[in-house]
């Protein structure tokens, strides 16, 4: 799992060095195995940071690199490495507006719908796999501000869980450097962070909200106890489980939701062949997995 | 739209003597293009093409962009044609001639968000096509670059109705058919098939025109109608709509497209949306440049 948050610096990538074929071969690779998919667009991405590992292992061409992730006895290991590469950085808060603006726009108030007619009326989140807490913090202020507005008088908490002690750390401590912090609206951030020095500080009013623990998404036990969320995010977590026990974890999540429950990937993660209760929704510029409150009828499995 | 206010329409339009007509190159055009690519006639293209000054500028300027610009410039509307390709130069001589029919000053849209739209459900409809073995992806390509042609019509016929339910759909985030109908009466698929009828476009593509927002009824309607309504609705999802935000969630496996789909296509199961929406991000890079090339000025 990726914890850092410093700025990735990508080589320029000559056109001609995109042209191998083995490179969407490898691009293909890593959508069976991690279900992350990189478009023709976010080549330079991947070539750039297979570069990397090319260089660490010694590969001389995208095809002999091929053979490391696939014929060689520690092309596991080498997958992980390149998954690690390809994730990196990735974490800072309001990561993906199109997902945000899904939250704000359509998610919330369908389930804040759906439970006020059952006479609920508090939300329930869970970031799973939190890692640094960037994603925690981003979703406790768009609930903190759907709270003072259209959802007046109602509260909600996120459960934020990660299996590095470390991370977990960092994350109750809340504080930031400017580059993790620049996607965050202005009023965002006029309400929710206080600037000390070179450091972003998340307002305890947020955190509040939050509860931190460290937990292992392939531990049975624990998650047999997670009941009754509204919205689960699990971001390039998955990515590095092998199928069984991405199945496995999948079906735990499908479980802890409730009926109409919402569960978020990656912007570029997809759980194909991996669940088929889940139904996949599209959003503006996004997808989640909806978990359907009567099972839902359902033909094809897109 | 009822009987009644469909009479109406009709004969504001033939009052009006408004309907645009049709392009002289469109007609020989489609003719053309309507047979396997195989027996396509490279040299009646471009003798069609040369009979139109500023298409046969456009193509020669295309083929010279650096998207499309082999070793040497293109110097002639062969050499362009060969450059560009049959396909791209279909899709560069529907959008030159629709645009004709409007003057430039009537657009109600923005051409360019217009054009986006068009040739994206267009490439998602072929490419939909080919993963159920849909027998004719060339067909549903066309029906997908034509299926909001009404939108011409009523920029030209109704601009002042129509910009207002434009305003409305935006305001509102609601979608576009639905502000037609509470403005006008009746949408841009009503007006689309009777230009489709009056330019004898083949009659299961006018249907898609016609029926792509009204999917449920199924006494009409076949696959290719069915396949624009769910490229339609994916291209909405995948910021190559109307250029407003329409908040919704669309669950595809439930869609009565879909539905309608997966009798006759059973592969159709077998797709994976989510890699699917990925690459979508490929086909609107292609898109935007092929719309910023036609545009160039």
């Amino acid at each position: 799992m990726s914890n850092e948050t410093t700025l990735v610096k990508d080589e320029i990538i000559a056109p001609e060095n995109l042209a191998d074929p083995a490179w969407v071969r490898i691009r293909d690779l890593i959508y069976t195995v991690s279900g992350i998919f990189q478009t023709e667009n976010k080549f330079y991405l991947l070539v750039g940071r297979a570069n990397r590992r090319m260089k660490v292992v010694g590969a001389r061409t995208p095809r002999e690199y091929l053979d490391f992730l696939t014929a060689r006895p520690n092309r596991d290991a080498e997958i992980r490495n390149l998954l690690n590469e390809i994730t990196i950085g990735e974490t800072c808060l309001f990561r993906s507006i199109p997902q945000v603006d899904a939250l704000r726009k359509v998610v919330i108030p369908t389930i804040a719908e759906a439970k006020k007619k059952l006479s609920f009326t508090k939300i329930r989140f869970w970031s799973a796999g939190c890692s640094t807490g960037e994603e925690s913090y981003t979703l406790a202020m768009i609930l903190q501000e759907e709270t003072q507005t259209s959802l007046k008088g109602w509260t909600f908490e996120i459960v934020a869980t990660d299996l590095n002690d470390r991370s977990v750390a960092k994350a109750q401590e809340g504080v930031y450097n400017d580059y993790a912090v620049r996607n965050i609206p202005p009023e965002f951030i006029k309400k929710y962070i206080n600037k000390s020095g070179s450091d972003y500080r998340v307002a305890d009013s947020l955190k509040s909200h939050i509860t931190f623990s460290r937990m292992n998404l392939l531990d049975d036990s624990k998650m047999l106890f997670m009941r009754g969320i509204d919205v689960i995010f699990c971001c390039n977590v998955l990515i590095y489980f092998d199928g069984k026990s991405k199945t496995r974890t999948v079906q735990h999540f499908y479980n802890a939701l409730s009926p109409n429950g919402y569960f978020f990937l990656g912007q570029s993660e997809s759980l194909y062949g991996i669940n088929d209760k889940f139904h996949l929704v599209h959003f503006p510029g996004t997808t989640a997995y909806w978990k359907p409150a009567d099972g839902g009828l359902k033909v094809g499995t897109p | 739209m009822t009987t009644e206010s469909l009479a109406r329409l009709h004969n504001k339009i033939s009052n009006l003597d408004a309907l645009p007509t049709i392009p002289v190159i469109l007609r020989p055009l489609l003719h053309c293009l309507d047979q396997p690519a195989e027996e396509i006639d490279i040299d009646r293209i471009v003798e069609l093409i040369s009979n139109d000054k500023s298409i046969t500028a456009q193509c020669i300027r295309m083929a010279n962009s650096a998207l499309f610009m082999r070793n040497q410039p293109a110097e002639t509307i062969r050499a362009a044609v060969m450059s560009l390709g049959i396909w791209r130069v279909r899709d560069l001589l529907f959008s030159n001639s629709l645009s004709k029919i409007i003057p430039a000053k009537s657009w109600v849209v923005d051409p360019e968000v217009f054009w986006r739209h068009s040739l994206g459900v267009a490439l998602v409809c072929r490419k939909f096509a080919e993963m159920i073995d849909y027998p004719d992806p060339e067909k549903a390509y066309l029906a997908g670059l034509l299926h909001d042609m009404g939108t011409l019509v009523n920029c030209v016929v109704v601009p002042n109705e129509f910009r207002a339910a434009m305003e409305k759909a935006t305001r509102e985030h609601i979608p576009l058919d639905e502000a037609e109908t509470a403005i006008m009466g009746f949408t841009h698929c009503d007006t689309g098939r009777i230009l489709a009828d009056a330019w004898k476009i083949p009659v299961d593509i006018a249907d898609a025109i016609e029926l792509h927002h009204r999917i449920g009824d199924p006494e009409r309607g076949g696959p290719l109608v069915a396949l624009v309504n769910l490229s339609d609705l994916l291209c909405r999802v995948c910021n190559l709509g109307y250029g407003y935000y329409e908040p919704r969630q669309v669950d595809f496996a439930c869609e009565p497209g879909w539905l309608n789909l997966v009798m006759k296509f059973p592969s159709i199961a077998n797709i994976d949306m989510a890699r699917f929406t990925f690459a979508l991000d490929e086909y609107a890079r292609d898109v935007g440049d092929l719309v910023s090339s036609v545009f160039a000025s």
